[in-house]
């Protein structure tokens, strides 16, 4: 038997497979992520024994925080583009091409239409400090309805798009309220949605067993 | 690399004999690998991989007909009435309802929905609360023989709304609606020795204002 020869030195290992492999999942996690754009609201949904996951379609969110103040937001930034360029249009909002765009990437947004400009022109760090009280609701006058006004045209924006092809699927509507949220801005939201005929939409629940 | 080749330049040659150094080709890996598992770890935790949950909530449509309604045998009406404090009021049918408080625990809110279908079921005499549908599964109808009205009050909370919503999910009741409080019923809660003063017309006219 051969004497065995002591090692010189310290052993080396090759490190090239655990550098590719690291690389492979750094490449596969920052590509499926997805800028989160910044909350505007914090909301701490309820927790329930629903299964059903969020469908992988285009959603409008329909934010209600623990004051009650309304928010919206929507997936999909040629809709959106779409949309706030009717609006333009319709209500002389005022806003130039630059403003449209910046809307097209907000996240979720809760001021009057006639505040929107000013909203938008506000540095993105400050809005969170931008004093609103969401979007206005009329229950009684549907027609007066900014929060209705805004989710029915962005559901025909969408459906015009997804008959152009540009998007796959029509709105799935969502509400996220708050655990502490009062019932009558639930209510108001509800109201809305089913004076424009949306008598389908989803409560956004987290999963049962944790903190509460 | 970081050494630097000493006696480069001139009169090297005249002194001992300058060996080229052989380089090692050989890289150390491992501040790369380092810096690679500290990039997926921060991609990691700031990603959201779980999609939200949701619960899907069917409303009835606004503009009905009155003569499509189909009425409903009022011994198999549920009413819970979702008030502040976590504190739900409750009672059965509309004549000479009597008023009772439940929370949202297991023993609560379930037992009372579970004690109404067992009374339902014991009046009707619903066979088995089991029935054979077109395909010839059988399927657990024991939801479908009552009927809940959900009606939040202006204080409950949200949270309280998606509890009963679940409790609707857990018993399997089939048929509930959420609907608005009347002034009737909060005059009821403040003085439930005078009895709900609610006629099925009223309750009619509410579900299609």
């Amino acid at each position: 038997m051969p004497k065995h020869k002591p090692k010189r030195g310290a052993p080396t290992i090759d490190m090239t497979a655990m550098t590719d492999v690291a690389f492979l999942l750094l490449t596969f996690f920052m590509l499926t992520a997805k800028a989160k754009p910044q909350e505007t609201v914090i909301v701490d949904t309820p927790s329930s024994i629903s299964e059903t996951k969020l469908p992988e379609a285009g959603t409008l969110t329909i934010l209600v925080s623990k004051e009650g103040k309304i928010y919206l937001d929507m997936t999909g930034s040629h809709t959106r583009m779409a949309l706030i360029e009717d609006f333009n249009n319709t209500y002389n909002l005022g806003l130039d091409d630059k403003e449209r765009l910046k809307f097209a990437n907000l996240g979720s947004f809760g001021v009057p239409r006639s505040r929107l400009k000013q909203y938008i022109d506000t540095e993105p760090a400050e809005r969170a400090a931008f004093q609103t009280n969401g979007i206005p609701v009329d229950t009684a006058d549907v027609n007066k309805s900014e929060l209705a006004d805004w989710i029915h045209n962005a559901r025909l924006t969408q459906f015009r798009m997804k008959q152009e092809g540009t998007v796959k699927d029509e709105y799935v509507i969502v509400v996220k309220a708050d655990k502490d949220t009062p019932y009558p801005a639930i209510q108001k939201v509800i109201n809305t949605l089913t004076d424009i005929n949306v008598n389908k939409f989803n409560l956004i629940t987290s999963m049962e067993g944790g903190k509460e | 690399m970081s050494e630097i080749a000493q006696d480069g330049g001139g009169g090297g040659k005249k002194g001992a004999k300058v060996r080229s150094k052989k380089m090692s080709t050989k890289i150390d890996f491992t501040p790369m690998v380092d810096l690679g598992f500290l990039l997926i770890t921060f991609f990691m935790l700031t990603t959201t991989l779980a999609k939200p949950q949701i619960m899907a909530l069917v409303m009835p449509d606004k503009d009905v007909d009155k003569e499509d309604i189909e009425p409903v045998k009022e011994s198999k009406v549920l009413t819970l009435l979702l008030g502040s404090d976590d504190k739900i009021y409750w009672y059965e049918g509309i004549t000479d309802a009597k008023l009772d408080s439940t929370d949202y625990s297991a023993e609560g809110l379930r037992q009372v929905i579970l004690n109404k279908m067992d009374k339902v079921r014991g009046q009707f005499g619903e066979d088995d609360y089991k029935k054979k549908n077109k395909e010839g599964v059988e399927e657990d109808l024991k939801g479908s023989y009552i009927n809940v009205i959900i009606k939040p009050m202006r204080d409950a909370r949200y949270k309280n709304l998606v509890d009963a919503l679940d409790e609707m999910a857990i018993t399997k009741v089939r048929y509930y609606v959420i609907l608005d409080v009347s002034d009737l019923e909060r005059e009821f809660i403040k003085n439930p020795a005078g009895g709900l003063k609610f006629s099925a017309e009223a309750q009619l006219d509410a579900a299609t204002k």
